[in-house]
This record gives structure tokens, sequence and C-alpha cells, in this order.
């Protein structure tokens, strides 16, 4: 019986699907594509909320928690997490470890490359689905459920997770270690949570690099793949290569966690609340760093990559021009993906490693460099000569190469272990991996929901919404972020709870040298906060574009409303099962626009070409034509 | 299968053409990759670990013996699964049974040995001394009456008369034997006479709390509240009472005094809030340009206007014993002083500590971590054996270091003459075996060479239940204060036994998981006539996973068991 | 797949057969090197010789699993490629454990004779 099952489980959808099967339970990669979407919207809200309590603590740590923000607290949670209404450290820690967590684990890694990667990957590579559907259900419900031991662990006694989104040892092993029941701690959530979320990605990631191995359409050939599949590809190989020593680490501290082993617990260590601790020592918290960080600079790619490549669709599109240097994009991104394994220790430079290792990570790290500069330089050149249609996805997408570049520029001196000497751990850390994040990678992100939201609904998105959504949030992002680099030069610290007010020296004439240069640049604390709340409005526009668009916007009037050339743009609007009405055959590269010999400024890759013209045609073509 | 649907996924059984591969080809070689990484991360953490060890790595300490069958059983399982997908091949269904149920047993058998293992590692006891001598061992079962007397049990399991305490019980007890409430125990706990409880509402824990109730009526004593508990929840709210002084403490009351506290926190929270608010939109008002940094230096609450609001939240229940009772606590969830005893949930217990020795049974006594340590601090390492305290305190491990002293010379003239007498060539005794003395060499030193220990006994380690050598080893009453660190050969004893569990049982885990999938292929005989080739495609794509976690115990065995 | 004529197949099952074998050989060599004195390579009880012999042949025997039973001597290129990926990578991850000496206050233990590094850069 069971056998009759498995038999015929492949074609099982050609039975009417249900409710639950089609929305819920859906095996159709376009559904788990938006679910993805959804949710990792919801938890980027989520996550923005809780920067918002934090950065109310940096700016007003001596004032109570406005109602606008504390209503979400329930009485007993204001007793517990508050104190007298102001937010307590270690109420900033929690949140501000929680924030990193779910931006990066739940929000933008899902939103990119889950997101996006599910929805336009197979579409563009003319497959009919996923190559194991129902593996890629799992692996959304093992994200939701991930998600979801992360977010429960809010309510338990000892709140969530609160040593930092790195979760380093002995700290986060101390933490929560006085509860007795160890199962329901936040430390011990936040470590199951991932390893739901890491089952996750590696199920994604194989039925990615399967799907795009097997199931493209016959005549796409590698070098025929838009660049977002190149992406997605490379993305695929770093969740699947880093992802498991992350996992390794995160089950060895699970195993110290309930069993009281010492991997990251070294000999003779002292708290003040317990004394020295009834732990055998002899393990390396340097370990724990090694395996997170190995993941963790892959870790970055995965959540740059699927932006760059939503910005290299869009540029194409719109500028009327095929993608300046595609296959030096293509190799850069390559190159960018094995080099991005070698070059985690960068990201410990402070830890005392030996100087023979410092300037190896520091070679690689200047080299990773390289291949990124040529992604960002291929797409600003493209925009070279363009006749630009400034539509919405146009728009962030331009937005995004110079808020990427700053971002990627910051990053230089901190690639260099003697100026990270200073930088280290201070607001300008935090100012240049935001700015990669935020108004880089988000804006490309942005750009992709703009850009593909005709698709996936059949209606076009609000213009006017849509620059109410762009304009302030470009500003103010700028105005939340650049302080952070002035203030981290300072010497602020990234982990003040209350920005810096416990150092300030108030006299003018004291002898306490750091604390005059807090004093100078404290006040910038009140302008981003400020910047912040106004962001956070300039994010309703953009809510309320993208639920009621999907009612009331317009219309598109036909499968291809930007004249695109992607394969994508071939499927029934939007896209019923199986994705293709006819099966697609590909005839050529992904961005042939302005084809001098083509009498449209685009030649899809799906069109046949009418007649097989040789060489020698063209030649005579093009030399009739100059002859006229 | 030869219709063209559009909405079909391809290449499910037949191989793509240009790639040459099915999907589920491509997909478990990823998933092994990704495997290789899951295991190189470990193996890569197991060397790092060792390296990095501050303490003597313990080598070659587990029983071969286990992990060499275990080895045996799984290439075995290899090559039945092999045979079994080209019994599929071969279109053989019963043959293909035959073998894929020989490779289903042989995960069973495994996975039995794993626990045989894992159990004999989790009863035996190790201790490190102050002096860093390493102790292994079992510890003693016994009693504990009411009064904190330790008694061993006799051969019916009853409590026998504790020699060291021989003289308490007569004064105290007088002809009342008959009578005694005791517990039965391991002893290695803490025996605390306990007077008064304080509960911490925040933090207790529901199992501490029943553990102490039902140690308590076992030993027919009652804790009960000693004042009243009560609550008031808002200003103009009555007190609500929760137990009067003098009833029983229950997990019931605890937990409603625990939900009234928490409403008194977040009432008086309410208040003081409410009051800080105010007192900034006053020095707001009254200072606009200032930056917030100085307001907040002129910010002050206004306790007297406050205070009426307020209500009494105290996070502490106090109980009393009566009469007051010896309580055993576990020692590595209890900080016990003269007095007072903490546990972990922040139960405060306050009375007197009774000696709370470990009776051990020695197995093992280790000086190499003592030898190290000594080296360290430039102090010779026969010296500092010397001066031991197992040695100075225990006749029976003396004799028997002795005679392995004379063991180990007779070894390094051994090896001295197998190098004919070239003191530079020779090599001397490891310093594993100089300054280790095995539960074999125990017993060999015990008997007199009378025991002669075959190759199975001690299968998993050492066995003190009904073992005829098990005579041979001291036993030995460890004073609390003695004992630095103690554990059961858990991953808590030190990293190595970590590592060793933690990749054994991921290890484990692959082994189920893989029987269950090929065991699964045996019930789909429909599937072998509807499509014999898509089943061998299932059945070889699950037996290269099962494949690889052979050969991850390839690697295994060797690191774990032999290095 | 070696082939999926009965007859190559049958051919093949006692090759298997002999594989398992050599495995089944090769285990008791190991042991054999790390119990039996006379076996014993490189210093008097577990030495860097034990240690390179017990890890050759264990890679010699995960090689064959690898090759005969697992069929990579008849996969694709693909496959290689992935295999590799994943074993440089895996070599990166290992470049973890040379840390283990360069963090400076890593004590260089007992029976583990490596130079403490601090001392080689004050030289300089």
């Amino acid at each position: 019986m069971s056998a009759t099952t498995t038999d015929h489980g492949h074609d099982d959808h050609h039975h009417n699907p249900n409710f639950i099967q089609k929305y819920i339970f859906s095996t159709d990669h376009k559904t788990i594509g938006i679910q993805y979407g959804i949710v990792s919207l919801l938890f980027i809200a989520l996550a923005f909320y809780l920067m918002m309590v934090m950065r109310w603590s940096i700016a007003y740590p001596h004032e109570p928690l406005p109602e606008w923000m504390s209503w979400v607290f329930s009485e007993e949670w204001r007793g517990r997490w508050l104190q007298d209404g102001k937010v307590t450290g270690e109420t900033y820690n929690m949140f501000g470890a929680m924030h990193g967590t779910i931006m990066v684990f739940l929000g933008v890694v899902p939103l990119g490359f889950a997101a996006f990667g599910n929805y336009v990957m197979p579409l563009q590579i003319g497959a009919p689905d996923m190559a194991f559907p129902k593996l890629n259900m799992m692996s959304f419900w093992l994200y939701f459920v991930g998600g979801a031991i992360m977010v429960g662990s809010f309510f338990l006694e000892s709140g969530a997770a609160k040593s930092g989104w790195t979760n380093y040892p002995p700290l986060a092993q101390i933490a929560d270690a006085k509860f007795v029941n160890q199962w329901f701690t936040g430390q011990t959530q936040w470590l199951l949570g991932m390893v739901f979320l890491i089952s996750s990605s590696l199920l994604g990631s194989v039925n990615f690099i399967v799907t795009l191995v097997n199931l493209r359409a016959p005549g796409m050939t590698w070098f025929r793949m838009p660049f977002f599949c190149w992406a997605m590809l490379v993305v695929a190989f770093l969740l699947l290569l880093a992802f498991p020593p992350l996992e390794v680490a995160a089950i060895m501290q699970l195993v110290d966690r309930f069993t009281g082993s010492s991997f990251f617990m070294p000999t003779g260590l002292y708290t003040s609340a317990s004394g020295a601790l009834d732990v055998a020592g002899g393990g390396s918290p340097l370990l724990y760093q090694h395996l997170f960080w190995f993941l963790g600079h892959p870790e970055v790619y995965v959540l740059l990559l699927p932006a760059i490549a939503c910005v290299a669709e869009i540029i194409p599109v719109n500028t009327r021009k095929p993608l300046w240097g595609y296959r030096s994009m293509v190799w850069g991104v390559m190159v960018l993906g094995f080099l991005s394994f070698i070059v985690w220790a960068h990201h410990m430079y402070l830890t005392g490693m030996g100087p023979m290792v410092s300037s190896f990570f520091q070679v690689t790290t200047v080299l990773i460099s390289v291949p990124s500069v040529i992604l960002l330089t291929s797409m600003i050149i493209s925009l070279w000569g363009g006749s630009i249609r400034f539509n919405q996805p146009m728009m962030w997408a331009a937005a995004f190469l110079p808020m990427f570049g700053i971002g990627g520029l910051t990053g230089l001196p901190l690639a260099f272990n003697l100026a990270d000497i200073h930088l280290h751990d201070t607001y300008y850390v935090i100012g240049h991996f935001h700015y990669v994040v935020a108004p880089g990678i988000l804006f490309g992100l942005f750009a992709g929901i703009y850009h593909w939201y005709p698709k996936a609904t059949g209606r076009h998105m609000s213009n006017i919404l849509g620059h109410l959504h762009f304009w302030p949030s470009l500003v103010f992002i700028n105005l939340v972020f650049f302080p952070m680099l002035i203030q981290g030069m300072a010497g602020f610290h990234r982990r003040w709870y209350n920005g810096g007010d416990a150092y300030l020296e108030k006299s003018v004439d004291g002898t306490n040298v750091f604390g005059q240069t807090v004093a100078e640049f404290i006040d910038l604390n009140v302008l981003m906060s400020t910047s912040v709340w106004c962001l956070a409005a300039a994010q309703v526009p953009f809510i309320i574009n993208f639920f009621t668009s999907f009612f009331i916007g317009k219309k598109v009037e036909n499968d291809n409303p930007y004249d695109a050339t992607t394969l994508e743009w071939n499927t029934p609007t939007p896209p019923g099962h199986g994705n293709f009405v006819t099966e697609p055959e590909v005839y050529r590269g992904p961005y042939e626009y302005s084809r001098p010999d083509y009498n449209e400024d685009y030649y899809p890759q799906w069109v046949a070409p009418k007649v097989e013209i040789t060489e020698e045609e063209v030649v005579t073509v093009k030399s009739e034509r100059t002859a006229h | 299968m030869n219709e063209k649907i559009l909405d079909e996924i391809p290449y499910i059984v037949t191989p793509r053409k240009d790639t040459g591969l099915t999907n589920s080809k491509i997909g478990i070689w990823l998933f092994l990759a990704s495997e290789v990484m899951l295991f190189g991360g470990l193996f890569s953490g197991y060397i790092f670990l060792r390296v990095y060890a501050d303490y003597p790595w313990p080598e070659r300490v587990l029983p071969i013996v286990p992990g060499l069958l275990n080895t045996f059983i799984l290439i075995l399982s290899s090559v039945t699964v092999v045979f079994a997908w080209a019994m599929l091949k071969l279109r053989k269904w019963n043959m293909f049974l035959l073998f894929m149920g020989t490779t289903i047993a042989c995960a069973a058998i495994f996975m039995a040995f794993k626990v045989v293992e894992y159990k004999a590692k989790f009863s035996h006891q190790g201790v490190r001394l102050e002096d860093y001598t390493i102790l292994e061992g079992h510890v003693h079962k016994g009693a504990v009456d009411s009064q904190g007397h330790i008694y061993h049990l006799d051969d019916n399991g009853n409590p026998a008369k504790h020699h060291a305490d021989e003289n308490h019980s007569k004064s105290e007890k007088g002809g009342a034997e008959g009578k005694m409430v005791y517990q039965k125990t391991s002893i290695d706990q803490i025996v605390f006479d306990t007077k008064d409880i304080s509960f911490d509402l925040k933090m207790f824990n529901d199992g501490y709390v029943n553990d102490l109730l039902t140690q308590a009526e076992s030993l027919r004593a009652q804790i009960t509240f000693d004042k009243d508990i009560k609550y008031t929840t808002s200003p103009d709210s009555l007190p609500i009472v929760v137990a009067k002084a003098g009833e029983p403490v229950t997990l019931k009351a605890l937990k409603e005094a625990k939900a009234l506290w928490k409403k008194t926190i977040a009432n008086n929270g309410a208040v003081r809030t409410e009051e800080l608010r105010r007192q900034w939109r006053v020095a707001k008002h009254d200072n606009p340009d200032a930056p917030n940094w100085q307001n907040a230096q002129n910010i002050k609450m206004d306790m007297d206007a406050i205070r009426p609001n307020l209500v009494a939240s105290k996070s502490v229940v106090t109980a009393k014993v009566e009469p007051h009772v010896a309580f055993l606590l576990d020692p590595k969830t209890t900080n016990a002083s003269a007095k007072s005893a903490k546990r972990k949930d922040s139960t405060l217990m306050s009375g007197n500590l009774i000696d709370s020795s470990m009776e051990l049974g020695i197995d093992g006594v280790d000086f190499t971590f003592l030898v190290q340590r000594a080296e360290e601090k430039g102090i010779d390492p026969e010296s500092a054996i010397e001066k031991s305290w197992i040695l100075k305190n225990n006749p029976q491990v003396r004799a028997y270091w002795e005679k392995h002293k004379e063991y180990i010379a007779e070894l390094d003239k051994k090896l001295l003459d197998d190098a004919d007498g070239d003191i530079i060539k020779a090599e001397k005794a490891h310093h594993l075996e100089r300054y280790k003395m095995t539960w074999k060499e125990m017993v060999r030193y015990g008997s007199e060479g009378e025991t002669d220990l075959q190759w199975f006994n001690g299968f998993a380690g050492p066995n003190h239940k009904k073992e005829e050598w098990a005579k041979h080893f001291p036993d030995v009453s460890l004073p609390r204060e003695q004992i630095a660190f103690e554990s059961k050969f858990t991953p808590r004893w030190n990293n190595y036994y970590a590592i060793y569990f933690t990749i054994t049982g991921l290890h484990g885990l692959h082994i189920i998981g893989g029987a269950i999938v090929l065991g699964y292929y045996m019930f789909c005989p429909n599937m072998f006539r509807k499509n014999p080739d898509w089943l061998a495609n299932r059945v070889e794509v699950a037996g290269l996973f099962w494949h690889f976690v052979d050969l991850v115990w390839i690697f295994l065995f060797p690191i774990l068991y032999l290095m | 797949m070696a082939g999926d004529s009965p007859a190559e197949i049958k051919k093949a099952l006692k090759f298997y057969g002999l594989i398992g074998a050599i495995l089944f050989i090769g285990t008791i060599t190991t042991v054999a090197v790390a119990v039996v004195p006379w076996m014993d390579v490189g210093a008097r009880g577990f030495s860097t010789g034990d240690l390179i012999l017990g890890l050759l042949i264990a890679s010699v025997k995960a090689s064959l699993v690898m090759y005969i039973f697992m069929h990579l001597n008849h996969e694709k290129k693909l496959i290689y490629l992935f295999y590799g990926m994943a074993g440089f990578f895996a070599l990166c991850l290992f470049f973890i454990t040379r840390m283990a000496f360069e963090d400076p206050i890593h004590y260089s233990g007992f029976g583990h004779g490596e130079p403490v590094i601090e001392e080689k850069v004050e030289k300089h």
C-alpha cells in the first residue's frame, strides 16, 4: 500500500488541491516563495521593532519607554523587563541579540535566498518546479518552526537569548545557566532554533543546486543562465558547505548546556555570581568563534548575493542594455564564493591570534574585495549610456549601488588588523555592516519586490506610494547609519545600552579625555534615533502599497510588462502550476537588449529565430544598412 | 511514465542526458558533501580540543573490543547493502529482503553495543581530588536515615550499620532500630540536616520542590509555612491569603504566591513608571533646550507621593521543617556550607551540614594530571605522588602502588635489555603506564597474579557487581572537601568524553535514520513490481548514505578507541 | 553503476565481497598496530608513528568504500566536483586546528611536544 502512494507520489499535484494543500502545505515553489517572503517580512518588522526599543534606550537612557512602543508589552512583562519603565541592560542585550538573529537568519536570508530564489529561479531556468517539491515544503516549515522557537523564547521566564547574535561562549553558556530547566531558557531555545534553521537551509540549498543542475530548460546552457541564477547557485553552495560547522558549534553548545561538558569552557573560569564554575574546564571559547565565523563570513555573502542578483536583473531591463561584463560577473561571483570560505578569522583579530595568522587573513580579506568590486563596477558601467526608465524597481536598484558602495568601502579599514584594533566592536563596525545590509541589501530586495510583484499578482504597485516609500527611506536610513561611522571612530562601543551616557564627562575642564570625546558626539544619538522613528513611518506606505495593490493595483497589460528577456516573463500572470504553458526552449543569452540586428529593443530568450541566420548574412545585413 | 506532462518533474528515474545524473543522485551527493563538512567540523573540533588540552588527554581508555566488533558489523552491513541493491538489479526480491534484513539487523546490533558501552560509562564514577589525583570507580549504594547517618546495604538490600557511625546510632537510636526511617541512595549526596527552608518565588523549580516534599514525607517530617503568605496586588484591593502559617507547603500554594507576587511587581512598576514620566514632563517643560543627559541629573522620583500606591512585594517565602531531618541534596546542584545550603533553584536551606563523604570502590588511579601539575611547578613527580592524599590515607591503594612501581621498574629493565643495554636507544615506560593504574592491573596486584582476566572480562569496562575479581577493588571514603570535581563518565567528565559522546551520538542518529529509510524499502514490493528501477535507484541513494555512515565510523574507530 | 547486465552485476558481487574482506583485514591491522607491542611503530605507546599509520589505513579503507561501494569509480565529473569542493573546504576547516597553537593563552601541555609560539616571535 505504501508502495502505491510512493509510486504516485510525484504526480499527486494533478489532483485538484484543497485550500490547505494549495496555500499552507503547498509544494509549489511559487507559493512557498511567497510564504517565505511574507513570513520573513514579518520577522524583519519584528526585528525593526526590537531595534526601535534599543534606539530609545541609547538616546534616552533615563526616560521610560514611551507608550507607543511599550504597549506591546503586557503588564507583567513591563514588571519583568523594564525598570521603572526604562529599558534595562538585560533587556537591551536580549533585544540586541534577537534583533541580529532575527534580521540575519529569519529575515534577510529567507527573503533574499528562499523567497526570491524559490519564486524566480525555477521560472528563469524554465523548470516546472523545484527538483524536490516536498523537500521544499519541508524546508519552509522547518524554517517556520525554527522561527517560532526563536520568537517563542521571548515568553519564557528567562527571556530570549541575550548574548549577542553570535552567541559567544563562555558568556552565552553562563547566561541562563541558573535556571534549573535548561530546555526552557532563551539561550537553549536559540540553539535549538538555529539547528532547525540550519537544517532548513541545508535542504533548501540541496534543492536549489539540483534544480539548477538538472532542470534547466532545453537550450538553457550554463552561460545562458541569468546572473540571478548564478548568484543563487553560489549562495546555495555557501549554505550547503558553510552551515554545517555552525550546526556543529550549536550542537556542541547544546551538549555543554545539557550535560555540563566544557567544549567552550576554559580551565579556571570564575564568575562573581557563582564563584569558580563547577565544570571540568580545558575547553576553548575560540573554537566556537572559529566554527561560528567559518559560517559567519560566507553568511555575509548569502545575505548580499541575492540583493546583487535582483539589482543585476533590474538594471538591464530598465536601461535597455545588456548587463555589462556578464561573464566576468559570473566568474567574479564564483571567486567571491570561494574566497569567502577563507577569510573568517578577520572577525577575530582581537582574540590574540598570532601575527602569521592575522596576516594571512588580512591578505585574503583584501583579496575578496576584488570580486566584490567587479560586481559593483559592472553594474555601474551597465548604467552608462542607457536610456534609463526610472520606475520603482529601478530607483531602488540605483540607490543600492552607492549605498552598497559605502558599505563596502567602509569595510576596508576593518580588513587591516592594525586599524581594526581601534575600530573593533565600535559603532564604526555597526555602521559598516548596516550600510551593507540595510540601505544595501534591503534596498536591493525592495527593488526585487517592486520588480516581480506584477508577475506574482498580475497588478502593479502604486507609483505614488512607492515614491513616498523610497525618498524618506533613502534620506533617513543615511541619517541613521552615517553618524554611526563618526561615533565609531570616536570610540563609541557597540554594546553600550545607554549610548555612552555612563562615560560622559560633564565638566569642560575634566581630565577624562575619552569622556569629553563622548560628550562631543553623544548628541548624534538623538538624531539617529529620531531618524529611526521617521524611517519606521516611511515603511507605512510600503505596507499599504503591498497589501492594497493586490486588490486595486493597475492590472498588467500583458505577461511581459517590462519588455524583458528572461524566461520568467514568458509565463502566464500569475504563473499557474507547472509554470509554463508550452515547454520553453532557450535560444540565446539572458540580456539581449537593443540588438542592432533585431527590430525590437529586446530579444527574449524564448523567441525562436525566424530563420537561421549565418554570420555572413548578418554582416551583409549590416553593410546594407550602412549603405542606405 | 512516457507521456510528457508539463508540470511533472523530469529526471526522477532516467538520468538527464547532458549531466548523466538523476535528481536524487545529485541531491544525495550534495547532502553527503554537507555531511563531510558536519563531521569535518566535529573532527577538527576534536583535534583542536586535543591539541589545546591543558590536562592529560585520555589515550586508549575505551575498551577496544566493542568498538572493533562494531566496526566489523558496519563493514558487513556496507557489503550487504550493496548486495541488496545488486539483487534488485537482478530482480530477486527475496534475496533483496535477505540482504536488506541483514543490514537492518547489523544496525540494530551496532546500536545495542552502543547502549552497552554508554551504560557502562554512565554508571562509572570519576573523581578529581584537590591534589589532581584522579580516581575512577563505582559509588557504593547505601541508606541515610533521618538523622543523617549513613548505612551500607547488607545482602538483602537492608541498611547495615556503618562502621564509622556506630557510636552515634547507639546513643541516639537505642532500641528503635526497627522503626528507623531512611532513604536509599548512592553514597555521594550532600546530607544536610535542615531546620528552615526559604523558597525563591522567582526561581523555584517544580521538580526540586517536589523532591523536598517527597523526601520530607518519607522521613516522616513536614514542611510548613512559618508565616501567613498573603499579597495585596493593588493599593485599593484586599489582601489575598494563599496560605496561613503552619499550613503545609504545597507546590500549588507556591505557584499561587508566585502569580500574586508577579502582580505586585507589575503594580509597583506601573506606579513608578508613571511617576518617572511625570518627572520628565516637568523637567522638559522647565528646561526645553537642555540635552537629555543634563536633564537626567535633575530627575528624582517623589517617593512620598507614590508610596501609598505601592504594595509590598516579597519574593521569598519561608518555611519550617518539623521535626528537622536530614535531606539528601545533589552535590552538582547544591552549594553547601556548614550552616546553609543553596540549591540551584535558589531555595535556601539552613541547618547543619552532616559529613557527606563519597564512598567509592576504586578501579583506577591516575596520577598523570598530578604529575603534569607538579612538573609545571618544578616539583619532582615521584615525590608529589608520594605526598598525594590517596596514598597517605588508603593503605590498600598504597600497597598496589608499590607493586605498580615494581612492575614499571621491571618494564624499564626489560626495555633496556631489549635495547642491549644501550640507554640512549632504550625506551622508557610510557608516562601513561608509569603514572596510572588500570583496573586490570589492580586486579592483578590484588590477587597476586592469581586471577587471569580474559579478553571478554569487563567487556565495556570494570564491573563491580557479580564478578569474582571485583573484591580486589579498594574502598575509600572521600571527604567532600578533598573532591575538586566529580562526575560520572559522561560528557561532563572531560572533553574527551564530551567529544566521544557527541560524535558517536550523532553517528548513532545517522545509523538510526539510515536504517529506518533502508528498512522502509523492504515494505515496497508493489514498487518492485511496477517500477523496479526506481526502487533500485532509491536503494542506491539510501545506500550511498549508509556507506557514508560506515565511512565516518572507519575514521571514528581509530581516533576514539585507539589514539 | 557497474554496468546493468546481470552477468556484470554477478561479477561485481564477488568484487564487493573481496573489498569487504580487505576492509576486515585493514581493521584488524589497525588494532594490531595499536595493541600488539611488536607491531607498535614509533615510540612506545601512542605516538606520531601510530597516528600516521592508523589514519593511513583508515584513509585507504575509506577510499575503498567511496570508490567501490559508493560507485565513485563510475561517477560523473560533476559528483567529483561536489566532493572535491567539500574536501577542499573541509581542509580549510581543519585549518582551525592550527589556531589552537596560535592562541597565546594556550598551554603547551604534557606529551604534546609542539613548541610554544610566543618564544619564536620574541626572537625577532
